[in-house]
């Protein structure tokens, strides 16, 4: 188990960021979303041993959360969002250097500086001061810096932000190739879902403190919804009323596509049944999959 | 095949706990200090003062080969505490320390504040203290080297030359002397760089500001002694109450009749000072946004 926590509630002041948040994580990526506010970054400053819980207790990596911060922080990385880096510094100085304050004998670090770099695609531009990288390079370097001593837990935070869509695939690329590794366990917290959606198979949707959905994203997909595609010859006005009345949430495409997503327990005939009494045709009926998105609305309990 | 193409690899090797783990702080940030421009020279420059004293040394051991060009003043050349303190509390010393401070130290917090470097060195297993104390060990080598190794090298010196010990029977707290004075001094100039470091994020102004309040606070105690002429305005000025504290140390007349304990007490409190501002400024918490 590489990340469990029991009960955790933390809160500034009076306001409270965290509430009895239980979270068990094991191997693989996992997606942290969650709307602003949600309590995310507590969440990880927990994780990273800078906050203690007011309750509750933790383990990251086997270590308390609460006696053994040094110790998560030495097998941990962690990717900010903002661009970091030293002014002065070379690409190959500087991730040696934090090889090294991770505990990398000086030698290693310097060696395996130049392994990381190759392998984050910054090879070539080394030995470039950091002043002149473009904001891609950079989010490499992050990267890069974060992976140097080889760590066993990965935090990413918002990893392609500021990026084109290509430096945002070849970043993503990365991750899923760290990710892939049996022993490496990636937390990706990011609010482009579709980055999630790349690359992790589990996620964790914060709320208002609480943990508002956890698990495997298929498993959350096939329990939140089940979203099917029609269309219908017809004015679908008060047929679209009654589906609402139903419990189901109706969105229509421009092309006049009707998504339909059924709650739990609703069956399919139901749809058809409705469409008959108010003289519709239905010309077409597609199953379909609910993304994140649909997913994490449901979860915060937005449109 | 190009690293890229193998995939990600591990690290065949061991994470280790370090005794220092400011270490690497340190060293590279000497390295990085050594890359500005213009430090080298005002490294250079701040080092010639103890050029100067250390041939004082040798031609008052050898006064009488000198005697045609010192013209009847040997005293100039008595090596005595007044000879130490000359050299640690001289004005072009303390101004060249400053210099190096300017240097050397002005971005030290301000550049990785500014760059978002905090965090990446937070989220590793290293204590506020460390990062401290590591920034703290950069300008403590530089100063130093300005002041503790010349202030040894003079006594040694002076041993060699003179053939005898006799020197260090007159003035046996002299080294000690000399270690305390250092550190303070030291200890003074570091916390009053990085304290000033953190306030700002932009280099040039905690460059501008470290310049301006020490110049500044002896402007201000030039203005009112002139006015006043009450010699307790020294402890307005840092570089005054540096020299009172120096002549304390090297058990020699003061410049201002004002106890020396009242100085060390301010620089005391600006270190103090310091201490706290770098507390608050410098947040591992923060590193998250």
């Amino acid at each position: 188990m590489s990340i469990e926590l029991k009960d955790i509630r933390f809160s500034y002041g009076r306001v409270q960021a965290l509430d009895g948040v239980d979270i068990k994580l094991e191997q693989g990526a996992v997606g942290l979303l969650g709307p602003n506010g949600a309590g995310k970054s507590t969440l990880l400053r927990i994780l990273l041993g800078f906050l203690k819980p007011e309750r509750g207790e933790g383990r990251v990596l086997g270590h308390d959360i609460r006696t053994e911060q040094a110790l998560i922080r030495r097998r941990v990385g962690y990717m900010p969002e903002n661009d970091c880096f030293i002014p002065g510094m070379d690409a190959v100085t500087f991730t040696s250097y934090f090889g090294e304050l991770s505990g990398m004998p000086r030698q290693e670090a310097m060696k395996r500086a130049h392994d990381v770099l190759f392998y984050v695609g910054l090879g070539e531009s080394r030995y470039r001061p950091l002043e002149t990288y473009s904001s891609g390079m950079k989010q490499r370097l992050k990267l890069a810096q974060a992976i140097v001593h080889d760590p066993r837990l990965l935090f990413l935070d918002e990893p392609t932000s500021n990026l084109d869509p290509q430096g945002r695939k070849e970043i993503l690329e990365l991750i899923l190739d760290i990710s892939s590794k049996k022993d490496i366990q990636v937390l990706l917290s990011s609010h482009i879902l579709s980055d999630i959606e790349t690359i992790c198979p589990f996620v964790v949707i914060l709320n208002k403190g609480r943990v508002a959905a956890h698990g495997e994203l298929q498993n959350l997909r096939e329990t939140s919804f089940r979203l099917f595609e029609l269309k219908v010859k017809g004015g679908p006005g008060p047929f679209l009323e009654r589906v609402r009345a139903l419990g189901c949430k109706v969105e229509a495409t421009e092309d006049m596509i009707l998504k339909i997503y059924m709650p739990p327990g609703l069956e399919r005939a139901v749809i058809f049944r409705t469409a008959a009494e108010e003289g519709l045709q239905v010309r077409e009926f597609l199953r379909s999959q609910t993304s994140l998105e649909d997913v994490f609305a449901k979860a915060v309990g937005v449109d | 095949m190009a690293i890229a193409e193998r995939g990600y690899t591990h690290w065949d090797g061991e994470l280790q706990e370090r005794r220092r783990p400011w270490w690497p702080i340190t060293r590279h940030g000497i390295r990085l200090a050594f890359k500005r421009k213009y430090f080298k020279f005002s490294f250079f420059i701040s080092l010639m003062p103890a050029f100067g004293f250390l041939v004082g040394i040798y031609a008052a051991e050898k006064i009488q080969d000198f005697k045609v060009m010192i013209k009847g003043s040997p005293t100039l050349l008595t090596v005595d505490p007044g000879f130490f303190r000359a050299y640690f509390a001289g004005e072009f010393l303390l101004f060249m320390m400053l210099m190096i401070m300017v240097l050397a130290g002005a971005g030290l917090i301000a550049d990785e504040l500014r760059h978002n470097a905090l965090q990446l060195y937070f989220a590793r297993p290293l204590a506020k203290k460390d990062y401290f104390v590591g920034k703290a060990a950069i300008l403590v080598f530089f100063l130093s080297l300005v002041t503790l190794a010349p202030g040894l090298l003079f006594i040694l010196f002076k041993l060699i030359f003179s053939g005898s010990f006799r020197f260090l029977g007159d003035y046996p707290w002299l080294p000690l002397s000399v270690i305390g004075f250092s550190a303070l001094v030291t200890a003074f100039f570091s916390l009053y760089t990085l304290m000033i470091s953190s306030v700002s994020k932009n280099r040039r102004y905690t460059a501008i500001m470290l310049f301006t309040i020490y110049i500044f606070s002896d402007v201000l105690f030039g203005i009112f002694y002139g006015s006043f002429r009450s010699p307790y305005f020294a402890l307005l000025s840092l570089k005054v109450n540096l020299q009172q504290v120096g002549a304390a140390f090297f058990r020699v007349k003061p410049p201002f009749p004002v106890p020396w304990a009242y100085s060390l007490a301010v620089l005391l409190a600006v270190c103090a000072a310091a201490a706290v501002v770098l507390h608050k400024r410098v947040k591992g918490v923060e590193v998250i946004k």
